[in-house]
């Protein structure tokens, strides 16, 4: 892990294990499917709801400032906490998370490689269904890093050059066969991809434990697909999840300084009126 | 026991042994080629309803032998319907308490089965954008109860479990090589787990290697509940596509084309996963012309009228009278 751009983002399920319950470390668990972190989780980690704790639903919008803030102080999380953030399909909502602690500023927040599957079939790694309490904290935003977020204007705006925009999907979804995977409620007016788009779907950045591919395969995997790791670019998917996935390899294993994850994707742009799309 | 009259003194005793065969039925109106002789294996005559009751029976009695099960312990599991079904009554019949975790995708009337036969049902969200690494939901949710809870699961694993592959090395694959007086020329059986074909094909060629076995897969983003195309067997340790001689990939809606013909042709009321096997046969049929196939149908259509209904719309045209509102 030492070879990618910023390895102090980055824990190993080892490095979970000989830590856990240290003073000033917290857990994190986010899952697509919330039942699993109810079933079981690592010893101390505190469970997350991405759809109900960090996003508003009824603004259609993530965590506010202030919400977020609130939720911080009551899960017991504090400035000063190194924040390891791990979850089910090899980290989607985990990235989606890690992506909201920056944006609102928090210091140190790590993503476990691998995530939960990759803790669930290590025999040495211990699950408990207990959920832990921790004393509330007197959390506080104090900056919000706006820049880590493209609203509809930025991806206009990087449709006229200059910028990479990334599509995460699967190919199938990208060129329109499907609008959602199977069985998804959030979805679009139109199958299809945003003009200008390459399709590098998430999952082609990870190996088959999980964790993610190396440095020199990353930066094939994104080379070979005109990616310049020079320009400012945005990741999206359909929901905003997966391209935090993406959004996380390309800032900090590879380096790219202005990357942006789209959070109103596809379930936002494929619903747009008067805006072309390719397929 | 007795099975000339078929008096038992439990439900056990009717399980399938070589002595005590599910029944093989030959294809008569729709087989294409007369030279090839096909056969059905009839597994829905098995008591628990499956092929699936030779692999649950063998899971469970290794836990018993092992004391891994108690009133306080008893099993999770992921399955696709069968397996839990099996293990479930198998299991209440015997005082032990089943978990089952099912994909959204599988039928109603499994998961109703599933609660019918004892079971507490978990439904997990369908595999949304599959990748290395991820494993099933259903697997990685059965993995963190019997993780979790050791003291209240302890989960078989039919996907890793030698004993699923035992299973048909002591009953199913003699029974056929028996039914058939070892004439048996060609096998045909889907993958899911992969214990039947696996188990049927390590005895039936090492009774005579000459024996071609081939796999039926439903082609890719298919609605066949309980198989698994080739692309989603990572999750099992039982595939060895060395005892395979080929796979047909076969468009997945035949499997509900094919269920309803053999319905109504040949008095069959097999399950999508047969007509997929049945299409796949008749492909071989065709082009080697002479052969004694025995095919391996897994269950029945009882427990797959919704999605009969789903891909063969028709079905529900006159079900109702002319005037309901």
């Amino acid at each position: 892990m030492s070879e990618y751009a910023h390895p102090e983002v980055l824990v190993s399920t080892d490095w979970v294990k000989e830590n856990l319950g240290k003073d000033g470390i917290k857990i994190v668990e986010i899952d697509v499917d919330t039942q699993q972190y109810d079933v079981g989780h690592v010893p101390g980690a505190i469970g997350l709801n991405w759809e109900t704790q960090l996003q508003n639903q009824v603004r259609r919008d993530i965590a506010s400032k202030e919400e977020f803030e609130q939720m911080m102080r009551d899960v017991g999380i504090s400035n000063d906490d190194t924040v390891i953030l791990y979850g089910d399909n090899n980290n989607w909502f985990a990235a989606y998370g890690f992506w909201l602690f920056k944006l609102y500023g928090h210091k140190d927040v790590r993503l476990m490689n691998g995530g939960r599957n990759k803790w669930l079939n290590e025999d040495d790694k211990e699950l408990v269904a207990e959920r832990p309490s921790y004393a509330a904290s007197n959390y506080t935003v104090s900056e919000v890093n706006n820049d880590l977020r493209a609203l509809l204007p930025k991806v206009f705006e990087a449709q006229q050059g200059g910028h990479n925009l990334v599509d995460v999907r699967s190919p199938d979804e990208y060129t329109g066969k499907v609008i959602a995977p199977p069985g998804m409620s959030e979805t679009a007016q139109r199958g299809g991809h945003i003009p200008g788009a390459a399709n590098i779907p998430w999952s082609t950045t990870v190996q088959g434990d999980g964790t993610f591919k190396s440095l020199g395969d990353l930066k094939e995997l994104y080379g070979s697909k005109g990616v310049d790791f020079a320009k400012p670019t945005i990741a999206y998917c359909r929901i905003g999840e997966r391209s935090s996935h993406t959004w996380f390899v390309l800032k900090y294993l590879l380096g790219v300084k202005d990357v942006r994850n789209y959070d109103g994707s596809w379930t936002e742009y494929g619903n747009l009126i008067g805006a072309g799309i390719e397929k | 026991m007795n099975h000339q009259t078929r008096v038992y003194e439990s439900v056990f005793e009717m399980l399938p042994t070589e002595e005590n065969p599910s029944p093989i039925v030959r294809i008569n109106r729709l087989n294409p080629e007369p030279d090839f002789r096909m056969y059905a294996k009839l597994e829905w005559q098995n008591p628990f309803g499956s092929v699936k009751d030779r692999a649950a029976w063998s899971l469970l009695s290794d836990l018993e032998a092992r004391g891994e099960l108690s009133a306080e312990r008893g099993i999770v599991e992921p399955t696709s319907g069968n397996t839990g079904i099996s293990l479930a009554g198998m299991a209440s019949a015997r005082g032990y308490k089943t978990r089952t975790i099912v994909p959204n995708k599988v039928p109603m009337e499994k998961k109703v089965m599933l609660k019918m036969a004892g079971a507490d049902l978990d439904v997990v969200t369908d595999d949304l954008c599959p990748s290395p690494g991820m494993g099933d939901g259903s697997i990685n949710l059965a993995k963190t109860y019997a993780k979790s809870q050791k003291s209240r699961y302890v989960m078989p694993n039919q996907y890793e479990n030698e004993h699923n592959v035992n299973a048909h090395i002591r009953t199913t694959g003699p029974e056929i090589r028996r039914q058939t007086e070892g004439k048996i020329t060609h096998l045909f059986t889907s993958l899911g787990t992969c214990g039947t074909v696996t188990g049927c094909a390590t005895y039936l060629k090492e009774q005579n290697p000459d024996i071609k076995v081939y796999a039926v897969q439903p082609s890719e983003g298919h609605d066949v509940p309980g198989l698994r195309n080739v692309s989603q067997l990572d999750v099992s340790k039982l595939f060895n596509p060395d005892l395979i001689d080929e796979i047909l990939e076969i468009d997945f809606e035949l499997a509900y084309t094919r269920a309803l013909e053999l319905c109504q042709n040949e008095g069959l009321f097999a399950g999508p996963s047969s007509g997929l096997i049945f299409e796949g046969a008749c492909q071989i049929a065709s082009r080697d012309k002479n052969g004694f196939g025995v095919m391996i149908f897994c269950d029945s259509i009882f427990k797959y009228v919704s999605n009969m209904v789903k891909h063969i719309p028709e079905l529900s045209e006159g079900t109702t009278p002319p005037n309901a509102k």
